[in-house]
């Protein structure tokens, strides 16, 4: 330590946890810190990419599909309508790397624990801009983390709206790791290069000696460590069973169907049993509040073009229409999906019917008076797409109530609060 | 170029980095803080994240895993068997408590009524589930534990 350079009063006690002698486990070091962040970061980027993603699949810029207005968006594509698992895949791996990522985020910030009570708290202007920004880091990290698994949950105790919180949230954890993999990746080469990257893993326990130091580099290498109970290799597998342990969980959900059984412990877990209307729910007709006879046998689907009546049907008379029959997911954005075998009327066809030439888009309302997705407006790729379909059948069976029925949304690949459940209405919009 | 590193600690790169993030940070918080329309809720949740971690769970834990060490391993006994027998506790205790940290809202059912309206099912599966697994995962690791205790016997 550079003692030499260190302010004759510090303005911390030297006492507790403010003393070096205080961390004594030998396993803390820089080479932990790094092994524990090179499986960090590529989880981290495959459930940032797969955010933004699922920010894209909602077509923010369309009718009134955006949540909140934002400033800047990092969105400059139209979300395809296919190939249909898309967005089971892109949101499944959202959560499953989130949930992998969580054990060794908390491994991570065990190891650099120490850091937190460091003496001197401010060695330079340097090293206090890089306390401050590690201060955003594990904030904005933590946050993330945790309004996403409280999302999954559907518990939300944070008393602000669940979407914009995470996706500002994550420019906030993102900015500061930037700078923080910026200014620590030589942290990283130089422990790589003195330890070797795996040669640690491989001491037992008698060979298992506390981390040393690097020279020059202010690290969590302990000063004077206690005798070592654990090896390395067993820290970073229960770490790693953790991941896994939680990767399945999430895994489970996603692919579902027999590997369901997996995601023991994930919201998604449960069955429902073995009838055409068995599978997952995510709004139960009973909890949205609509009322009886809007989807009793009185139910019509009105069609509009740019504000102008066009026709109105019965479902008998839609049962009469030409229907497709087409095997697609339902994915949700809360990370599970279950693919059903869906009938109904093609989306094209039903603008033919309005005598629709060119739909740019095309808003679905449904019957509900009140949610956030009472609506959701589709892009022209997917009007047109062949499986996009108002679906009033499921697994040769009508659709219970639970599903959306008279009629609901069922389009390849887009996220499932997109899928109009109860759909009263198509508003189509052609090109002026 | 001396002088800038002597002032700062750093090279101007690392000042010119810590700004940009710094920019990013700034720009996305103040977003937040438009869009969400109560900025006391978002900061206190930011922040109390890190005090939450920080002060309460990480000392939590750490205060169990020395009170077993000091039980199990204390003083001068440090023979094998002790120190197998304090991992065989501290692995499964560890991977329970991660999962019980994670899926806390449904093991302890705090968002019961949110759950049942949008799926239909009951959470009540799930207490069940984690007290399963957690008897799994302390029971497999205590027979781990015998079968090396028989292996440490017959060792020489």
């Amino acid at each position: 330590m550079g003692d030499a350079r260190r302010p004759p009063s510090p303005p911390l006690p030297d006492a507790g946890p403010f003393r070096r002698a205080f961390w004594r486990s030998p396993l803390r070091g820089p080479w932990l810190a790094s092994i524990l962040s090179s499986a960090l970061l590529p989880l981290i980027a495959i459930c940032a990419l797969t955010g933004f993603l699922s920010h894209a699949a909602y077509d923010p810029d369309l009718g009134g599909n955006s949540l909140f207005d934002e400033g800047v968006d990092l969105y400059f594509f139209s979300w395809p309508a296919g190939p249909a698992w898309l967005y089971a895949v892109t949101q499944g791996l959202h959560i499953i790397s989130g949930l992998a990522a969580i054990p060794i985020l908390l491994a991570k910030l065990w190891a650099v624990i120490p850091q937190l009570w460091e003496r001197p708290a401010v060695r330079s202007a340097a090293h206090g801009v890089e306390r401050l920004g590690l201060a955003v880091l594990v904030g904005g990290s933590l946050f993330v983390f945790a309004t996403g698994v409280l999302n999954i949950q559907l518990y939300y105790p944070f008393g602000f709206s669940f979407v914009p919180a995470h996706y500002y949230g994550a420019f906030v954890f993102l900015g500061a790791l930037a700078l923080h993999v910026a200014v620590k990746i030589r942290v990283a080469r130089r422990a790589f290069r003195e330890r070797g990257v795996t040669a640690p893993l491989r001491d037992d326990l008698e060979h298992t000696e506390p981390e040393p130091p690097l020279d020059g580099l202010h690290t969590t290498a302990p000063e004077s460590p206690a005798p070592p109970t654990m090896t390395r290799r067993l820290l970073l597998g229960t770490v790693g069973a953790g991941s896994v342990g939680l990767g399945l969980m999430g895994t489970g959900q996603v692919v579902g169907g027999p590997l369901r059984d997996l995601a023991l412990l994930a919201p998604r877990g449960e069955g429902f049993g073995d009838g055409p209307n068995d599978f997952q729910v995510n709004k139960t007709f009973d909890s949205v509040g609509i009322p009886m006879e809007k989807v009793g046998p009185g139910w019509r689907l009105r069609l509009e073009v740019d504000g102008e009546r066009r026709a109105s049907l019965a479902r008998e008379e839609l049962l009469e229409l030409a229907l497709i029959t087409a095997s697609l997911p339902i994915a949700c954005v809360e990370g599970w999906s279950t693919t059903q075998s869906w009938t109904g009327v093609r989306i094209s066809e039903l603008a033919r019917l309005a005598g629709v030439r060119d739909a740019v888009e095309m808003e679905a309302r449904s019957a509900q008076s009140s949610g956030a997705f009472r609506r959701a407006t589709l892009n022209r790729g997917q009007v047109d797409a062949d499986d996009s379909m108002l679906a009033l059948r499921v697994n040769g069976a009508d659709l219970s109530l639970d599903h959306g029925f008279p009629a609901r949304l069922i389009v390849p690949a887009l996220p499932g609060v997109h899928c109009t459940k109860w759909v009263g209405k198509l508003v189509f919009k052609e090109r002026a | 170029m001396r002088r800038f590193r002597y002032e700062y600690g750093a090279n101007p790169a690392h000042l010119l980095m810590a700004l940009t993030s710094f920019a990013v940070v700034a720009w996305a918080l103040a977003q937040a803080l438009e869009v969400l329309g109560d900025p006391g809720r978002f900061l206190i949740w930011l922040g109390g994240a890190v005090v939450l971690h920080d002060l309460v769970l990480l000392p939590a834990y750490s205060a169990l895993g020395l009170l077993a060490a000091g039980a199990l391993t204390g003083g001068e006994q440090r023979g094998r068997l002790r120190i197998a027998a304090l991992n065989h506790l501290r692995v499964p205790a560890l991977l329970s408590g991660l999962a019980l940290l994670v899926w806390f809202p449904l093991v302890l059912g705090v968002a019961d009524s949110t759950f049942e309206r949008a799926n239909g099912l009951s959470n009540e599966i799930y207490l069940e589930r984690w007290l399963l697994l957690t008897a799994v995962l302390f029971a497999g690791s205590a027979l781990l534990l015998a079968l090396r205790a028989r292996r440490l016997a017959r060792a020489p």
